[in-house]
């Protein structure tokens, strides 16, 4: 087998996210700014003036940064679009994803390296070699099976493929997330139910309600597998990374951008091990059983394999939302840090918590830090409660930041 | 009088305000946002105020469309 490092590319919608990635070993990392993305409709979004603090973190963890600008354009949108470009080049980001040919042409103009999105549904070398001329890494659609990626990959090399950097062009597949029933995202479900466009990064998800089936004519109720007949499980590939390496793809996308911090985390760790693992030959069942239950843990519509081992369809989720084995629950804030004694002090403001919870801090620079609680003062009293109201004091090997939220992690 | 609200802030470009309201909402070229015509800014907040009744299906329909709920009409 060609086992070689593949880079792992972290979903990042906000700064926490951004901070999780970088500590949990993403070589890159992916986001959207301002409205032209396709997570336009999350409530925190990065803006413009974020990204040479974006930059700036990641170049000092040696992270390279990809702006996604990937949403259909308008005329209306021509001079945000070369706005965001001219930004992301000032601010020395690594590349930019795109889909819309204004954007691919814009950015090629000022010298930026563009990626090209899934939402071009790249699905054959031909079309590698026409998209060649203005990108140096592709990432293909969705729907390939790792058979087909592998060719492309293998065509690539042998027909020495290059993008304007003059190197081989770089493959990119999608390795973990959710997945949705259109075709490479291209969906008009949003739109014609809500008016809410998916292609302007503003899809409701109606595809993952339950709905039934029924035939109008006759009446009768169409049988099908289950009532969420449009939702289909989330991608993972963590079982058999290695077939995935093995195709000869140089980057691994993992989707989440409107994912929580600690998904980021979790997921980010489980496959930088892996990714890892397979490099260097120590890849094994019992690693990818303990990756499997870290993944389970964060939220998830249940696993497949998506379409990379061309299985038959039909591997629908099993109910609305996550199907995460633990969840979090808000318990107060950070207040303050006394780094010469390596103590943080928080503010309880809603639940308890006790002597042996899981705790989880999360903040836009503290990133993800997680914890077993064994010790906590209040009021200068070691205690095994701390309730609604309390100040209290945990020692913590991290800095605590009035940024910082607080929240224990329970088995569901 | 009838009273319509744009909050821009979270405006995502769509342009479908536009489309079924031409009278009272434009796109902005320099931000790719919706724009109020003749409104005033006050906290992030842009009202138009008008006297013809016929702004209130108009913008109804234009807030009915939005797929970020960030226009709202009302008549005082």
């Amino acid at each position: 087998m060609n086992i070689s490092t593949v880079e792992l590319m972290a979903p990042a919608g906000n700064f926490e996210s951004l901070q999780a990635a970088i500590q949990n070993g993403a070589d890159s990392v992916y986001f959207g700014v301002e409205q032209l993305n396709m997570r336009a409709r999350a409530s925190i979004n990065f803006t413009i003036d974020d990204l040479e603090e974006i930059s700036e973190r990641c170049k000092k963890h040696h992270v390279r940064t990809y702006l996604t600008l990937n949403t259909i354009i308008y005329n209306h949108d021509l001079k945000l679009v070369k706005k965001l470009l001219d930004a992301a080049k000032g601010a020395e980001l690594t590349a930019v994803i795109a889909m819309d040919q204004a954007v691919i042409a814009y950015a090629r103009e000022i010298g930026m390296e563009v990626h090209i999105s899934t939402q071009i549904n790249i699905t054959n070398i031909e079309t590698v070699k026409f998209y060649a001329m203005f990108a140096d890494t592709m990432v293909l659609s969705r729907e390939l099976s790792l058979r087909q990626v592998k060719r492309i990959c293998r065509q690539i090399e042998e027909e020495q493929i290059t993008g304007p950097s003059g190197k081989l062009v770089e493959i990119e597949i999608f390795g973990h997330g959710a997945l949705c029933m259109a075709v490479s995202g291209k969906c008009y479900l949003s739109l014609h139910a809500h008016n809410s466009s998916a292609n302007r990064g503003a899809c409701k998800q109606n595809c993952r309600k339950p709905y039934t089936l029924i035939d109008q004519e006759s009446g009768f109720e169409v049988e099908v597998d289950n009532e969420y007949m449009m939702s289909p499980k989330d991608l993972c590939t963590i079982d058999f990374l290695d077939q995935v390496i093995d195709t000869g793809i140089k980057v691994l996308k993992i989707e989440g951008r409107g994912r929580a911090p600690e998904y980021v985390a979790t997921v980010i760790k489980c496959y930088r091990k892996a990714i890892d693992a397979c490099t260097n030959s120590s890849y094994t069942p019992e690693k990818v059983d303990q990756w499997m239950s870290e993944l389970e843990k964060v939220y998830n519509r249940g696993f497949w394999d998506g379409y990379y081992l061309g299985r038959k369809l039909g591997e629908w989720s099993e109910g609305t939302g996550s199907q995460a084995k633990q969840k979090k629950v808000y318990i107060g804030k950070g207040i303050h840090y006394y780094s010469n004694i390596g103590i943080g002090h928080f503010k309880v403001e809603a639940f308890d918590i006790n002597i042996g919870d899981q705790i989880l801090v999360t903040g836009p620079t503290t990133g993800v830090q997680r914890f077993k609680l064994n010790e906590m003062m209040v009021d200068d009293i070691e205690v095994t409660t701390a309730q609604k109201g309390d100040d209290c004091t945990i020692p913590v090997d991290f800095k605590v930041r009035p940024s910082d939220k607080l929240y224990k992690l329970v088995e569901v | 009088m009838i009273i319509i609200t744009l909050h821009r802030e979270h405006c995502i470009g769509c342009n479908y305000c536009m489309e079924v309201a031409p009278s009272y909402f434009d796109m902005d070229e320099e931000d790719g946002k919706s724009i109020l015509l003749h409104s005033e800014e006050k906290s992030g907040f842009h009202s138009h105020k008008t006297h013809d009744d016929s702004a209130f299906d108009e913008c109804n329909y234009a807030a009915e469309s939005c797929p970020v709920d960030i226009i709202s009409v009302r008549e005082n």
